[in-house]
This record gives structure tokens, C-alpha cells and sequence, in this order.
């Protein structure tokens, strides 16, 4: 069972945090990823490099900044295969982040009970030093009409074979409803388990898709042709050093 | 006396209906599948019960029948997917197939049946769920009370906790939380929550702030139900068993507690003849046990459970005379294990009744003076009585005119319209 594990944290830090980061974070990646449990992680830039894409009526409407506004913002993630919630959350709680902000685990849906949805590459084979940018694909929570979902879904895959085409695609995935979240914080050694995402918004993360292009005006470009952008909206953020600290 | 088989299966919901829905969860992991199933047997029992007589076990009889239905179901929806749930009716069809009337039988074996029910409160209880869904969950799927029942007890429209219910499901499914009982290294963190959960059906009941008075008097029962069980199954859980004293000792006052006119009476006030000693007594075997650190609790033993020291606290009150400076220094110990201005309160009260009525006041100012309770209706009731036994008659009356203010309900008004009554004309 896979899970996208979302680093949310306020951006302050003060030194004690840091160095706590700089500390525990390698060792929790190095025992993750022995055990099996992490497949990559990456983090991104700050918040102000980051950019919302939707299209409207043809048009291409671009705005700066995350799809949330919220204390707390994300600022990394990673995928982990967990044998199930109880795994994921004490993979979480591990994580040096969660003891200062906080962790969302949310499940991947799952392509097998997907029909016509060809499964991703196992993004144990990925290559963190490909990744440029990530898209996030932010949904309203309001469904469209049944044969609209359809449409989105199989231009979704489309576009996402045109993009592995063009060599600009590393790797994605659809994530399961809100709903399913569970947001895990540690304080006092305790570990605190919330029913929902890290910050309630309307809007909420759907799904995401790494992309390797050069610049941000192409990932930019390639999300504004995603069925999504005509719908709700997709945030578009570089990595970290572009992706060179995986 | 010979029982109608209504009778017969409406016991036989009381007794079975969690065992055999955690029962068809653990076979098929479908939890719609295993209410829906569970609902059918027991419509089924009705009709063959009163024509072919009642089973001698109906537990096995309801879970086998519960259990074909399932095989039917997933038959049916196996014909497009037969390999897919193939496993799933395997497993079903390994069960017991015998429901009891063969007399040489032997019991059923419990341990399999007994699991499911201990990993279907762990799951109801995880703390992944929203607290509310754990409490609507716990009741639907443990206890059998319907969606609309649990609304009117928890005053919401039925399509809310409906919805609630759904979702609460969706995710243990689509997050994939796990039927189990907890490792023994996640149990530590987990059981209090479970303890927690059943501990606040209890008081939703008990308090009874708002709402239909039937429905509220069965979450109490659903919830000594429900700890006994967990209780039996974690026989190495003291907690478990000091929360099951702690409901029946508070429970066992309920006919006394409101008179016919639906007042409350107080503790000292009650006819003591309208208490029920088998659940007292029960409740003190509970607490003689030596496993549960009983046998009198000595003020020394700090890692002794807040449930555990609740229920000395509630043990106290139903002596004929209550020792309050035992009381005094529960509370204090509960104060160190779960400090809050409520459990102050309370120890402020068992200082006074213990003779230090100066004592228990200054606790008292000192509250009101953090401020942590304004707005607390038993704050100022508080004080008002701890005022009027050491005879500043006019302040008390004051201080019971400030809690009528604050006072939540009805018969709480009422109550304090009598003191201020009595003072007035004293």
C-alpha cells in the first residue's frame, strides 16, 4: 500500500530545528529506505517560487503563490509502502518533521481498481536528480457529471502518455479524497493523529506528477494542457535545488 | 418461563449482534457486507425461530446463517470477479457450520470469535478517526443501534451521521487501517482510547444534557456492554475492569438520581433503597481484586490508572458513610495523574466535607480567581454550597443566583431555584 507522505511545516525555523533536521532526517531516510518503506522523497523551493495554473475559457490564467494559503505549507514529500496506516503513521512519527510541524499521509489510489488506468512505474526506479518541478493537481471537492469525470480521467492518462513521450515525465500519481487523510504530529513524545488534511481548506490535493523540463514557463506550459487546469487548478513548484538532494 | 422467539431473538441481538458483525468483518473485510448480513439472520431468526422452535445456540445459528448470506452475496458479485473473491468464501466456509442443536456439541471455540470482537473495537477506536466517528461507529457496529437511533442520541439529523458513518468506513478502507488488535507495543498507546471512547458513550448517556431520556439510557447499558466485554478479552488490562466498576458504581444510582418530578437529587439526598446493590456489589468485587491494584489503595502508588482511582472516588460515595479524606486525597492523586480545574474542583468539595471548610473554600477562590472555569455553571454552585455550610447565608445566595444564570438545564435551574428558596426563607 502506498502512501504520498506530505512535509508541511511554517517556513520558521530556528537553529535548535535545523539542527535537529540536518541531524535525524538523513539517518530516518537511511532506516526508511533499508527497510523497504521509502521509495524517494524530495523537497521543494519556498513558497515564493510558487505559481497556480488554470485555464478558463481557453485562456491561460497564471497566479503566484500556493493553492492554500495557510499557516502551514508544504514543503516536501515522499512516497512510502507501507503494510498499512499504522505503518505509515509510525514512519511519519520517525520523521524529525512532524516532532516541530506537521505530516499528512494519504493513501495512492489504486490503479488496479482503476480500470483502464495503466500502472505507473515503480518509483523505486525513478531518478530524484530528473526532478525539476512538481504539479499539483488541487481539486474543489465538487464532482463534475459522471461522463465529465470520465473525460478528465482518460485525457488525464493521455496527457500523461504525451508527456512521457516528449521525455519530460518522471513520475505521478492520483492520491485518494481528503477524507482519507491523516495528519501525525509528535509533541511531548506523543504521538497525535488528526482525522483530515494538514490544513482544512475547500481545496485539496488530489494527485501529483514530477516533470524533468528545463524551465518553469514549460511545466507551466504542460500543466496549463492538463484536464485538470480547465477544471480546478494546478499548482506548479520547483524542487529543492532542482531535485539535486534526493 | 418459556421464551417467545421475539424474546429469544431480541436477547440474542443484545448478546450477539457485535460478536457475529466482527465476526464477518474478520472473513470477508467488508463491513457493509457483514451489517447488512447480520441484519438479514436476524429477520431470518425471527420468522424460523417461532416456527421451528428456538436454536440451543443462537449465536452459532445466527452467525452461520449470517455467514451464508455473505457466501450468497459475494457469489453473486463473484461471477464477473471469481478468482478475486474466491479466498473470501473459502474462508467463510471453514466456519462452524453447526449452530446447536446437536446437544453432544462442543462450544463453540471462543477465541477465534472473541478476537474479532476485541479487533472490531480497536478498529472502531482508531485514533486516525475523528472522535465522533469512532463514538457512531462503536455503536453501530458493536452495539447494533440504528443510524437514526444514534442521531437522536447525539442530537444530529439522521443524514449527517449517516454520512458520517459512510465516510468513517470509506476511510478505514481506503487508508487501509487494519483489523487488529494493536501490537503489544502500539497497545500502551491505544487502549486508553478505546477505555476513552466507551467512557464517553457512557457519559453522553449518563450526563443527559439533551435528549430522548430511552435512547440515552441505552448508551449507558451499550457501554457497560461493551466494557465488560473488553474487559473479559483484556483480562491483563486493569484499566479495563476500573472503568467497568466506575460505570455500574455511577450507574447503579440512576433510579435515585431524579426524583418524580424529574429534579435531581443529591448524593447525600437519595434513597439509598433505590440503588442497585448487585451492580454496587459487582463493582466492589471489581475493585477488591488485588490484579486491579485493589485491595484498598494506600495514597502511595502513583502508577496506579485514573479510572482505577475514579472508581475508589465512586466507591466512597456509595458507603453509608463516606470517608471523606480518602476522597480528598483520590482526588489529589487524580489531580497529579490528570490535573484539570474540573478534578480541583471536585477535591476542593471532598477537602471541605472532610472538615476543612476554610481549606476547601480557599481551593474554591483560587479557581475562580485563574478564571479557568468561568462560565461553569458548578463553579459557583460550588462555592454557593461550601458558603452556605459555614453560614455566610447571603454570599451563598449570591453565588446561587450567579450558577442559576450559568446552569444548562432545566432541572439544574430547578435545583438552584430550591437552595436560593431555601435560604430566603431561613
Amino acid at each position: 500500500m502506498k502512501y504520498l507522505m506530505l512535509i508541511c511545516t511554517d517556513g520558521v525555523s530556528t537553529p535548535e530545528i535545523a539542527a535537529t533536521m540536518q541531524e535525524h532526517v538523513p539517518s530516518w531516510a537511511e532506516e526508511m529506505k533499508g527497510r523497504g518503506v521509502r521509495r524517494f522523497g524530495l523537497a521543494l523551493e519556498g513558497l515564493g517560487s510558487a505559481r497556480t495554473v488554470r485555464v478558463r475559457g481557453g485562456e491561460t490564467l497564471i497566479a503566484d503563490g500556493p493553492f492554500v494559503e495557510s499557516k502551514e505549507f508544504i514543503g516536501g514529500l515522499n512516497v512510502i509502502d507501507c503494510e498499512n496506516l499504522d505503518e505509515a503513521i509510525e514512519v511519519a512519527a520517525k520523521h524529525p518533521v512532524s516532532w516541530h510541524f506537521t505530516i499528512e499521509v494519504r493513501p495512492f489510489i489504486d490503479y488496479a481498481q482503476q480500470p483502464g488506468c495503466a500502472p505507473e512505474s515503480d518509483p523505486v526506479d525513478i531518478d530524484p536528480s530528473s526532478a525539476r518541478y512538481l504539479l499539483m493537481m488541487c481539486l474543489d471537492g465538487i464532482p463534475e457529471a459522471p461522463e465529465v469525470e470520465e473525460r478528465i480521467m482518460r485525457d488525464s492518462v493521455a496527457w500523461r502518455e504525451q508527456v512521457q513521450a516528449s521525455g519530460d515525465y518522471v513520475y505521478g500519481h492520483p492520491i485518494q479524497h481528503a477524507n482519507t487523510a491523516t495528519s501525525v504530529r509528535v509533541r511531548d513524545g506523543k504521538t497525535l493523529l488528526t482525522d483530515g488534511p494538514f490544513t482544512e481548506s475547500k481545496e485539496f490535493l488530489g494527485g501529483f506528477a514530477i516533470l524533468s523540463c528545463e524551465t518553469q514557463e514549460d511545466a507551466i506550459a504542460l500543466a496549463a494542457k492538463h484536464p485538470l487546469a480547465r477544471f480546478h487548478m494546478i499548482e506548479v513548484r520547483p524542487f529543492f535545488n532542482h531535485g539535486r538532494n534526493g | 418461563m418459556v421464551a417467545t422467539a421475539e424474546q429469544a431473538v431480541a436477547a440474542a441481538f443484545r448478546d450477539e449482534w457485535g460478536r457475529i458483525v466482527a465476526t464477518l468483518i474478520g472473513r470477508t473485510g467488508d463491513w457493509d457486507l457483514a451489517e447488512e448480513c447480520a441484519q438479514e439472520a436476524f429477520a431470518q431468526a425471527l420468522t424460523s425461530w417461532s416456527r421451528d422452535g428456538i436454536p440451543e445456540r443462537p449465536g452459532a445459528w445466527l452467525t452461520t446463517v449470517a455467514g451464508n448470506r455473505a457466501i450468497d452475496r459475494l457469489r453473486r458479485a463473484a461471477r464477473g470477479a471469481e478468482l478475486a473473491e474466491r479466498a473470501a468464501i473459502d474462508q467463510l466456509r471453514t466456519q462452524d457450520s453447526d449452530y446447536g442443536n446437536d446437544p453432544d456439541a462442543d462450544e463453540e471455540e471462543p477465541d477465534v470469535i472473541e478476537d474479532d470482537r476485541l479487533r472490531l473495537m480497536f478498529t472502531c477506536c482508531h485514533p486516525a478517526l475523528a472522535l465522533e466517528a469512532r463514538v457512531a461507529l462503536t455503536l453501530r457496529t458493536l452495539a447494533g443501534l440504528t443510524t437514526a437511533e444514534i442521531a437522536r442520541a447525539f442530537l444530529v439529523p439522521e443524514p449527517t451521521m449517516a454520512k458520517r458513518l459512510v465516510r468513517a468506513k470509506a476511510k478505514i478502507a481506503a487508508a487501509a487501517i487494519p483489523y487488529r488488535v494493536p501490537p503489544p507495543e502500539l497497545l500502551p498507546e491505544r487502549t486508553p482510547g478505546v477505555l476513552a471512547v466507551l467512557y464517553l458513550l457512557f457519559n453522553e448517556g449518563y450526563s443527559a444534557s439533551a435528549g430522548d431520556a430511552l435512547i440515552r439510557a441505552a448508551l449507558c447499558d451499550e457501554a457497560i456492554r461493551l466494557v465488560r466485554v473488553l474487559a473479559q478479552l483484556m483480562p491483563e488490562e486493569p484499566e479495563a475492569r476500573a472503568l467497568l466498576a466506575l460505570m455500574l458504581l455511577q450507574h447503579s444510582r440512576r433510579d435515585a438520581r431524579v426524583d418524580t418530578s424529574g429534579d435531581l437529587v443529591t448524593l447525600e439526598d437519595q434513597d439509598r433503597s433505590r440503588w442497585h446493590h448487585d451492580e454496587i456489589a459487582e463493582a466492589e468485587a471489581l475493585l477488591a481484586d488485588r490484579g486491579i491494584g485493589g485491595g484498598g489503595w494506600a495514597g502511595t502508588d502513583l502508577t496506579i490508572g485514573t479510572y482505577r482511582l475514579q472508581a475508589e472516588i465512586a466507591s466512597c460515595h456509595v458507603q453509608p458513610h463516606v470517608e471523606w479524606r480518602r476522597v480528598a486525597s483520590l482526588y489529589e492523586a487524580l489531580e497529579l495523574a490528570m490535573p484539570s480545574p474540573v478534578v480541583r474542583l471536585n477535591r476542593a468539595v471532598a477537602v471541605a466535607m472532610a472538615g476543612d471548610l476554610d481549606g476547601g473554600l480557599a481551593l474554591v477562590d483560587e479557581l475562580a480567581q485563574r478564571g479557568e472555569l468561568a462560565g461553569y455553571h458548578l463553579l459557583a454552585a460550588t462555592r454557593a454550597d461550601l458558603l452556605r455550610r459555614r453560614g455566610d447565608l447571603q454570599e451563598a445566595a449570591a453565588e446561587y443566583e450567579r450558577a442559576l444564570v450559568l446552569a444548562p438545564s432545566e432541572t439544574e435551574r430547578r435545583f438552584l431555584q430550591g437552595r436560593i428558596e431555601e435560604l430566603g426563607s431561613s
